[in-house]
């Protein structure tokens, strides 16, 4: 049997004692602040521990939206992303025993569908465009001169549709970051956990991801207009 | 667009290259003191936070299909039936 680790603080929980704010605290706090847990969540998640397969459910209803979403704005590819999700789903399943509370529970799942993704993808052989690439600037983030010469915003052409078309052709791994951080709100500091890369790095590679999407959309939309 | 621009492109560069951290830092971008002179990079900076901003508004995919689930359930009734012919 999985001894339960977890520190729980649903609201059903007696009040604990108010601890000083540590360092070490701090970021949790913040977390909990994004990602606050869901009414039961640590319920659940406790009773799962414990091989309880109605409780696992419970766990797979609150966050399959999020996972999927995940997978399919990654893959673009429903049958993939279903197939994904559901093996992110079993390696929890599998991991939950070692789910101490150390970070909120939504970002520990999302870093296990993050690994599975980048699986899939290195198993395909699709260029990630390195995450561990350097932070050397290249010459496609040099300073731009052709810039200003159109303001998306002016154009009125950009809405939800066409960005996320746009997010799809990026490649995959400014595509991650740029999903993770300006889609599902992660902070570069979690997003460099789930990556295993630097927090520089994860703030480069979103701001090359913003510079390829402005790329893309600028292209849209003088395609659009027959520019 | 014709953009009047007094600053340098080693200038437009510097700033650039600062552009990831700034966004991060929280501070208003909109004060920086490059922005009042350069209006390639204030048209950069506006389209940039525009991005984001609509990032944002993309929600989440609808749920996958009931399919997943039932699924999942069967690879975990067959991982419990195998462990239990294991012992």
């Amino acid at each position: 049997m999985i001894k339960n680790t977890l520190q729980t603080n649903d609201s059903a929980a007696p009040s604990m004692p108010v601890q000083p704010l540590t360092s070490e605290a701090r970021p949790m706090q913040q977390q909990q602040r994004r990602n606050p847990p869901i009414a039961g969540e640590l319920t659940a998640i406790a009773n799962a521990q414990q091989g309880d397969g109605a409780a696992f459910e419970i766990l797979y209803n609150m966050h399959k939206r999020r996972v999927y979403s995940l997978c399919l704005r990654m893959l673009g590819n429903v049958a993939e992303a279903e197939d994904l999700t559901q093996e992110a789903f079993l390696q929890l399943h599998r991991k939950i025993g070692t789910f101490r509370g150390d970070s909120a529970f939504s970002t520990w799942l999302h870093r296990m569908a993050v690994n599975v993704v980048l699986m899939h993808l290195r198993k395909k052989g699709l260029p990630l465009v390195s995450l561990e690439e350097t932070l050397e600037p290249s010459q496609e983030d040099g300073p731009r001169k052709d810039f200003g010469t159109r303001d998306l915003r002016l154009s009125g052409s950009i809405d939800r549709v066409t960005l996320e078309r746009a997010v799809e052709e990026l490649p995959p791994g400014y595509r991650m970051v740029f999903v993770l951080h300006d889609v599902e709100g992660y902070e570069h500091n979690e997003i460099a956990g789930m990556l295993q890369c630097s927090i520089g790095n994860s703030k480069s590679q979103l701001h090359k991801a913003r510079m390829r999407l402005r790329s893309l959309l600028k292209e849209n939309a003088e395609g659009g207009t027959g520019a | 667009m014709t953009a009047e621009k007094s600053s340098t492109p080693v200038e437009c560069e510097e700033f650039q290259q600062q552009l990831p951290e700034i966004f991060d830092s929280g501070v208003s971008i909109a004060d920086h003191p490059h922005l009042k002179t350069c209006a390639l990079c204030s048209s950069l900076v506006r389209d940039l936070e525009y991005i984001a901003a609509q990032a944002k508004l993309i929600m989440p995919i609808h749920d996958p299909s009931p399919a997943v689930w039932d699924n999942i359930q069967s690879a975990l009734q067959q991982d419990g039936k195998q462990g239990k012919d294991r012992a």
